[in-house]
């Protein structure tokens, strides 16, 4: 105390005499002390002052620093520049595999019935007998023991809904024709049909369009084979509608043909 | 009293605002420091999250072409080999049957997990087999190669006793190949580590396979 005090009056009238320069620090705590007027308040601020100190000395600080104010710019501008190239090519990427769900509800006419009636949709019992559907074709819901087989199985007449509303259940695409479909639209289907598993082509009596696509949960009706809304429908649904997984079967189903469900002993046999 | 004070102020003020200039200009460079630490670490987090996306399988690559097909191929391996473990009446092939069933069924799910990984649909946009040369002139009605028909399919399903054992081995051993000719395939375009890997531990399993399948065959046919 008794040492510091006289180095303090000596000080302050450099500060003041000498102009600007050496004092440039000083006048700002003492600009700041005149602000505060309270004295007891007065070194709290002296420790805030560090931070505000630095914003008045300009002039000395100015001199120095200035010069890499350039470089930092430019720094700072390749950084942003270079942050928002990289930044936009992942963005691009992440929107290029936009999630199934996403794409399925951007095919035009699609319905979603995940969305109108999610109970419907949350899976399905296993149920003996007729099942009546609400929805036709049938999307989901309670169901048969046994799945129709749809190892990519095309069918010349029509199925039970009760064995195909299991096969969508496990990942199928199942494509429903009215049976007046011209045979070379017939063909057209069959060719996205055969070999593949987890789709399977069948008439079906009472279509209110010629064409009818089901995966679990979703529908989407056409009026021609050629139609590209199929293809999009197949590559966004098939597996990924699944509520089983990829690892759900398709062989072992039924593989006979007619709507009444055949409960018992069918499947054992295979 | 007010002296003191200003003195006492001037005291712990004056080493404070005099090195204020070095603080401020270190400061400053530690602020520049700290942002070109950010802007880098951004830079390698945005690399990071890229570059994976870039280098992964798309969806017309040869390796998601495999997954796909072979995922296909495989699954009827696993009907044919469900169905010799069911109603067999060797024992050898009950339990080739029901080995084929289970290892390939499990290698349908490294396949498909693949293709989530790389942000891919279980389905592709191209024809079968277009990621081998010359693929898709092997293709008949959807079926790839060794693949059987619908209609034999359909006369295992009804065969009985010896019958079902030798034509199950039979459509088995002509699957067999047919895989092995696809897993060549991929094997020659490929570097993908997990690709390769699989790839060649299916290609040991299922030739280790045919030895057993044709002996079990000439067996039981001699």
């Amino acid at each position: 105390m008794s040492i510091s005090t006289p180095g303090g009056p000596e000080r302050r009238p450099t500060v003041v005499t000498t102009g600007k320069k050496p004092a440039a620090g000083r006048p700002t705590p003492g600009a700041k002390a005149g602000d505060g007027k309270s004295t007891g308040a007065g070194p709290r601020p002296a420790a805030g002052g560090k931070g505000k100190g630095p914003r008045k000395p300009i002039a000395p600080v100015k001199v120095s620093q200035g010069r890499s104010w350039g470089p930092i710019a430019l720094f700072v501008a390749v950084g942003v520049l270079a942050a928002s190239i990289i930044g936009y090519g992942a963005w691009a990427a992440f929107q290029g595999s936009k999630p199934w769900e996403k794409r399925a509800a951007g095919i035009d006419g699609v319905v979603d019935y995940r969305e109108k009636e999610p109970e419907l949709v949350k899976g399905g019992n296993h149920q003996q007998g007729a099942v009546k559907y609400t929805v036709t074709p049938p999307v989901a819901g309670p169901h048969n023991a046994a799945w129709q087989n749809c190892m990519g199985d095309v069918y010349d007449a029509p199925i039970a809904n009760e064995h195909a509303v299991h096969s969508l259940e496990h990942g199928t695409v199942w494509i429903a024709y009215r049976p007046d479909l011209p045979a070379d639209q017939v063909t057209k289907l069959k060719s996205k049909v055969q070999g593949q598993e987890k789709m399977m082509l069948s008439p079906y009596e009472g279509l209110d369009k010629p064409i009818s696509l089901q995966a679990w949960g979703y529908q989407l009706k056409v009026d021609n084979a050629d139609d590209s809304r199929i293809d999009e429908f197949i590559k966004t649904l098939r597996v990924n509608a699944s509520v089983e997984g990829p690892t759900a079967l398709c062989s072992g189903g039924i593989t006979a043909t007619g709507t009444t469900p055949r409960d018992g002993n069918q499947m054992p046999t295979q | 009293m007010t002296a003191p004070t200003t003195t006492d102020r001037d005291l712990t003020e004056g080493p404070v605002t005099d090195d204020g200039g070095r603080p401020a200009a270190r400061r400053f460079g530690v602020l520049v420091v700290a942002a070109a630490v950010v802007v880098g670490l951004l830079l390698g987090y945005a690399g990071g999250l890229l570059t994976p996306k870039l280098t992964r399988p798309g969806d017309a690559s040869a390796e998601a072409g495999f997954a796909r097909d072979m995922t296909s191929h495989h699954a009827q391996a696993v009907a044919m080999g469900l169905i010799a473990f069911q109603r067999g009446t060797d024992p050898e092939v009950v339990s080739i049957g029901g080995d084929i069933a289970t290892g390939q069924q499990g290698e349908i799910g490294t396949m498909q997990t693949w293709l989530r990984s790389w942000g891919l649909d279980p389905s592709g946009s191209q024809p079968r087999m277009a990621w081998m040369p010359d693929g898709e002139d092997t293709v008949r009605d959807g079926l790839m190669p060794g693949m059987a028909t619908p209609e034999e399919l359909a006369k295992l399903r009804a065969a009985q006793g010896r019958e079902l054992d030798v034509l199950f081995l039979e459509l088995m051993i002509r699957h067999h190949i047919g895989g092995i000719h696809m897993i060549d395939g991929v094997l020659d375009v490929s570097d993908q580590p997990d690709v390769v890997r699989t790839a060649r531990t299916m290609k040991n399993t299922q030739q280790t396979d045919l030895t057993n399948l044709r002996a079990a065959l000439d067996r039981l046919k001699g």
